[in-house]
């Protein structure tokens, strides 16, 4: 049977003695399915090569400092399909991003030519990593491996996005919204800044919203303060998303 | 913070060092030791996940475990997407922020974007 990026998921989370929830096999599937596909800005390849490096990231047990080249001390192998200039920023991205400022930034974008569109396809890589290895890990789970590259070429579909007040990023203003945006903005009277922070990618908006319901709480649901799927309470989910954020010294 | 607002929701009184210092069983969050536990292995002590994952499923079952293991994962997310996209609160809310930033050393972060 051929293998498929949903089959690995499924794989790894059946074969745990735990019982994963359906939405969540479902959540991390989809994700998977999308890793090494052509995105709308980079290629299958470059996405792959840029999960490589926040894997490896990850899996650091002796990190480079942030301020150091993770490329240059031989951490990460080179990639043909990314400059080590991009390697050493998704590395930072992945394992130090509670370091990063406006300067490191705007350096990054010039050392590297990303645009901010690109870099924000960059963050919806790192965080599709991030979460599924992340739970596995943490939950006792075997790692699922990394699906194969997928020819074709990105979308390169723009969005109507403009500077941001609160975000280094360009992002699309609930007004500008499009019809790639809709099922993310329509009905909201406001969105949060740190959901509105991938919105120049409708599809980076679709890993996080879809990782976000499974992961956490369904955004519809957010007004809820007493919601819970009968688990774990509100403030049981608030207070592990509190801790995790204070270690990883996320001020937002 | 949403913890506060789903703490005073309920009328629950909510010592916030709870998130960044020791936890201690209370009426707001339960089974808070063990919920810290299996954050802070998750981030400083990989050896320490085993243990501190039992020990859950012990106080709660293996369907809590999951789901706390899940919101670590969320917010392996959401940190980077704040911190990569250089997100920043509005204003008003920072206001409304201030007391528990300073008081929890939140402020002193690089990533304090104020």
């Amino acid at each position: 049977m051929t293998e498929t990026p949903t089959s690995i998921i499924q794989a790894c989370h059946q074969a745990s003695d735990l019982e994963v929830r359906p939405d969540l096999t479902a959540a991390h599937a989809h994700v998977w399915e999308k890793l090494a596909a052509p995105g709308t800005w980079w290629n299958g390849d470059e996405r792959l090569a840029i999960a490589e490096v926040v894997r490896a990231a990850l899996d650091d047990a002796d990190p480079t400092p942030p301020w150091e080249s993770a490329s240059s001390s031989g951490r990460i192998p080179k990639n043909p399909f990314i400059a080590s200039e991009l390697q050493d920023a998704v590395y930072r991205l992945a394992r130090h991003a509670g370091t990063l400022t406006e300067d490191w930034y705007l350096t990054m974008r010039d050392a590297t030519g990303v645009t901010p569109q690109q870099w924000v396809e960059v963050i919806e890589v790192a965080i599709s990593v991030a979460s599924v290895l992340r739970f596995a890990q943490v939950a006792g789970i075997e790692q699922p491996k990394f699906p194969v590259a997928l020819g074709g070429e990105p979308s390169r579909q723009d969005q109507p996005s403009k500077p941001a007040k609160h975000h280094w990023v360009p992002v699309v203003h609930l007004e500008d919204m499009t019809p790639e945006l809709e099922p993310f903005y329509e009905g909201l009277p406001a969105l949060a800044p740190v959901i509105r922070a991938l919105s120049s990618v409708p599809a980076a908006m679709d890993t996080l919203t879809t990782l976000g319901n499974a992961q956490y709480i369904p955004m519809r649901e957010m007004v809820d303060l007493n919601w819970s799927r009968g688990t774990l309470s509100r403030r049981q989910i608030e207070f592990v998303a509190g801790r995790l954020s204070a270690l990883r010294e996320c001020f937002y | 913070m949403m913890l506060r607002a789903s703490s005073s929701a309920n009328d629950l009184e909510l010592d916030l060092s709870l998130v960044r210092g020791e936890a201690n069983e209370n009426e707001a969050v339960q089974h808070a030791p063990a919920l810290a536990a299996l954050v802070d292995a998750s981030i400083n002590d990989l050896d320490a996940l085993p243990a501190a994952r039992s020990a859950l499923v012990e106080a709660t079952d293996a369907a809590t475990m999951l789901d706390a293991s899940a919101v670590v994962a969320n917010f392996e997310m959401m940190t980077r997407i704040a911190d990569g996209t250089g997100t920043r609160h509005p204003s008003d809310r920072l206001d409304s922020m201030s007391d528990m930033n300073t008081s929890m050393g939140l402020d002193q972060f690089i990533s304090a974007r104020v």
